[in-house]
C-alpha cells in the first residue's frame, strides 16, 4: 500500500534529488523535491501531508537551519544529509530538530529502512 | 587434456593462433591485459571481425571509449566493422555537466543496475558467440567492495558463457589497482607489452590447453596486429637427403670431402675483405645451376653493391635474382625483432623453397636486430634451418688480419657443424690468402691449407700449402 504522506526532499543538486526520488519511488514512496529556500518556504505553507523531510545541506547557507527549525515546529520528522562526518554539523542538526545525520554516499537499502520505519510511526 | 585445433576459435591473428595451438577454446573467458597503447582493443577487433567473417554474432561492449571513436579509429586502419554489434556504455559528455553529477549515492548504487540491465537485455536478445568487453576493470568502480566486485565479475562471465559466448575482456592494471583477481577468474591470460626492445605478447594461462610459453614479437601496423611466434626448431622437422652440395670449385670440394652437407651450419670466418661472402656466393652459384634457390641476408652491405661485386668475379648474381634462384635482402638496423626475422626466413624456406641461406654477418645479426638473447635466437634459427635440410652459411669476421688464430669472436662457434677459415698470409713480402677447414662434423676433411684467390674468372683454390710452418700466425716460413 502506498503511504498517504509525501516525503519532502531538499537539496541544491537536481541530480541528487532525482536519484532520491527514483530510489524512494522504487520503495513505494512519493516525493516532493525543492531546490531553494524560497521554494522550501512556499512548499511548507502549501503542503499539509509531509510525513518526513530529508534535507541535503550541501550548497545552502545558514538559512537552512531556520527552515529545519520550522519543520520541527510543524512536527515533521527530518534527517540531515551531510557531505562529511562533522561534529559541528551533527550538533547543529540536533539543535534544529533533526532525528539524525546521514553521511553521503547513502546506502539505498539503509535509507529505505529508515524512511520506512519513520513513515510507519508517523502514520 | 588437449583439444583439437578444429574446435578452436581463431583470434583473427595467425601468429597468436599458433601460440594458442590453434586458437581459443570456445565458451570460455579470456583476459587481455596490458598498459595503454599496447593493442588490447585492436586485438579485440581482430577477434570480432574474424567472428563476423565466420558467420558468428559478435558483440563489442565498451565501457570507456565511445562507439563512434572506435569506429573512426578502426576505419582509419581499414578495419571493416560491418556486422559487429556495439553496446556503448561509455559516459556521455552530459555526464560532465553539473546537473548530471551526483554524490548522494555511490556509483555502485546508481550505475551498476542500469549497466547490468542493458548488458543482460542485449546479450539475451543477440545471443552472441563472441563478446569483447573493454575494460572489465570499470566494474571495479561499480562495486561497493572487493568481495562484491569479484562476485559480480564471476557471475557476469558465467552469464555470458552460459549464453553461448566466448569472451575476451581487457583490464587496466596499475600498482594502485592490480588485476591479479581477474587473472584468477579467467580461463586464459594474454598479456601485451611495449618495451624498449619492441612489442611482445605472452600467454600466461590457457585452461584445458597447451600453449607456446615465452615472449613473442608483436607488431602494430596500419593493418592491425601481427604476431611472430618465437621459433621452436623441433616443430619444424622436415625429411631431407643428407647429401653434400658442391661449391663448383673442385679443389674446395676436395678440402670439404665433397662439399657441405644439407642440414648443416657452416661458419665462414676470416678478416675483412678476405672473401668470405664471395665463398658463400660461390656455393649459391652452384646451387642455382641445380635450379635451387638461395637467400642472402646482408646486414651491412647494400644489395646493389653485393650484386655488382659478385658479377665482377663471374658470379651472375643479377641473373640469378631475375631467375628466382637468388634472393638478396638488406636487413635494416633495428627494424626487425629476432622473431620477425625468423618469420622472414621461414617464408623463404617453407614457401619460396630456399635451400641455401647465408647470414652476412653474425655480428650484423646481433647489432641489427632488436631484443635480448640474440645468441639464443640465432641458435634457434640455425637449428630450424638444419631441421629443414637447408645449407646454412654464417659469415663471421675476425678483427685481426694476421696474428694468433681465432675461429670467431662471437663466442658462438659451438653452433657450427663445419668451420671454414680464411687467412691473409705474408709470403716473401707479398700479401696472399689461404683457406682451410677446421671442423667438419659429418665427414673427414683435408687438414692442410690451400692458397685462395679471387679473380675476375671466379674463385681459384690452389694446391695444398705443404712445406710451410706458422701459417695460422699469418707469417709462415718455408720449412728447410
Amino acid at each position: 500500500m502506498t503511504p498517504k504522506k509525501v516525503l519532502l526532499t531538499v537539496g541544491t543538486n537536481k541530480r541528487n534529488l532525482e536519484l532520491l526520488a527514483e530510489f524512494l519511488g522504487k520503495g513505494g514512496y512519493r516525493t516532493l523535491s525543492v531546490t531553494g529556500l524560497d521554494e522550501f518556504d512556499r512548499t511548507l505553507e502549501e503542503t499539509q501531508e509531509i510525513g518526513l523531510a530529508l534535507v541535503d545541506i550541501s550548497g545552502f547557507d545558514v538559512g537552512i537551519w531556520e527552515r529545519c527549525a520550522r519543520l520541527r515546529e510543524k512536527h515533521i520528522p527530518l534527517f540531515i544529509i551531510s557531505p562529511k562526518h562533522s561534529a559541528a554539523i551533527q550538533q547543529e542538526s540536533v539543535t534544529h530538530g533533526a532525528r539524525g545525520v546521514l553521511v553521503k554516499p547513502l546506502v539505498v537499502r539503509e535509507l529505505i529502512g529508515i524512511v520506512s520505519k519513520l513513515i510507519e510511526d508517523s502514520e | 587434456m588437449q583439444t583439437s585445433s578444429s574446435s578452436r576459435l581463431s583470434t583473427g591473428i595467425a601468429g597468436l593462433d599458433e601460440i594458442l595451438k590453434g586458437g581459443l577454446l570456445p565458451s570460455r573467458s579470456y583476459l587481455v591485459r596490458g598498459g595503454p597503447g599496447t593493442g588490447k582493443s585492436t586485438l579485440g577487433l581482430h577477434f570480432l571481425i574474424i567472428g563476423v567473417a565466420n558467420g558468428e554474432t559478435s558483440l563489442f561492449i565498451t565501457l570507456e571509449e565511445t562507439e563512434a571513436n572506435i569506429r573512426r579509429n578502426a576505419e582509419a586502419r581499414g578495419f571493416d566493422l560491418n556486422g559487429i554489434h556495439f553496446l556503448d556504455l561509455s559516459p556521455t559528455s552530459e555526464f560532465f555537466v553539473e546537473v548530471e553529477t551526483y554524490d548522494i549515492f555511490s556509483p555502485a548504487e546508481v550505475e551498476r543496475m542500469p549497466i547490468t540491465e542493458k548488458i543482460v537485455e542485449r546479450v539475451t536478445a543477440l545471443k552472441p558467440q563472441r563478446v569483447f568487453l573493454d575494460p572489465m576493470t570499470q566494474f571495479r568502480y561499480l562495486a561497493t567492495d572487493v568481495y562484491q566486485y569479484r562476485r559480480q565479475v564471476l557471475s557476469f562471465l558465467r552469464f555470458l558463457v552460459e549464453q553461448g559466448a566466448t569472451v575476451l575482456f581487457t583490464s587496466e592494471s596499475s600498482a594502485e589497482a592490480p588485476d591479479e583477481d581477474l587473472q584468477f577468474m579467467s580461463d586464459g591470460v594474454i598479456e601485451l607489452n611495449r618495451e624498449e626492445q619492441g612489442r611482445s605478447v605472452t600467454v600466461h594461462k590457457l585452461r584445458g590447453s597447451d600453449f607456446r610459453p615465452g615472449k613473442h614479437s608483436l607488431r602494430l601496423t596500419s593493418a592491425g596486429i601481427e604476431v611472430h611466434p618465437r621459433l621452436l626448431p623441433e616443430e619444424h622437422v622436415h625429411k631431407f637427403t643428407m647429401e653434400a652440395i658442391s661449391s663448383g670449385v673442385p679443389e674446395l670440394d676436395e678440402m670439404l670431402n665433397g662439399g657441405l652437407e644439407r642440414g648443416t651450419v657452416t661458419f665462414v670466418t676470416g678478416p675483412s675483405g678476405v672473401g668470405k661472402t664471395t665463398l658463400g656466393l660461390q656455393f649459391m652459384k652452384e646451387a642455382a645451376g641445380r635450379g635451387e634457390r638461395s637467400v642472402v641476408y646482408t646486414f651491412e652491405e647494400e644489395v646493389e653493391v653485393m650484386l655488382r661485386r659478385a658479377e665482377s668475379i663471374n658470379i651472375p648474381a643479377r641473373t640469378m635474382v631475375e631467375r628466382g634462384t637468388l634472393h638478396v635482402m638488406k636487413v635494416e638496423p633495428l627494424r626487425w625483432s629476432p622473431d620477425e626475422f625468423a618469420q622472414l626466413v621461414r617464408h623463404q624456406v617453407e614457401v619460396e623453397k630456399a635451400r641455401v641461406v647465408m647470414l652476412d654477418s653474425v655480428a650484423g645479426y646481433r647489432l641489427s636486430l632488436r631484443g635480448e638473447d640474440l645468441t639464443g635466437h640465432l641458435h634457434a634459427l640455425g637449428k630450424y634451418l638444419q631441421n629443414q635440410g637447408v645449407v646454412v652459411l654464417l659469415i663471421a669476421e675476425v678483427a685481426d688480419v694476421v696474428g694468433d688464430f681465432r675461429v670467431t669472436e662471437a663466442g658462438i662457434s659451438y653452433l657450427a657443424d663445419n668451420v671454414v677459415f680464411m687467412r691473409y698470409l705474408e709470403i716473401n713480402g707479398e700479401l696472399r690468402k689461404a683457406i682451410g677447414v677446421l671442423k667438419k662434423r659429418l665427414s673427414d676433411f683435408e687438414k692442410t691449407l690451400r692458397e685462395f684467390e679471387i679473380t675476375r674468372y671466379g674463385i681459384k683454390v690452389g694446391k695444398p700449402l705443404t712445406g710451410l710452418r706458422g701459417i695460422l700466425k699469418g707469417i709462415p716460413e718455408w720449412v728447410k
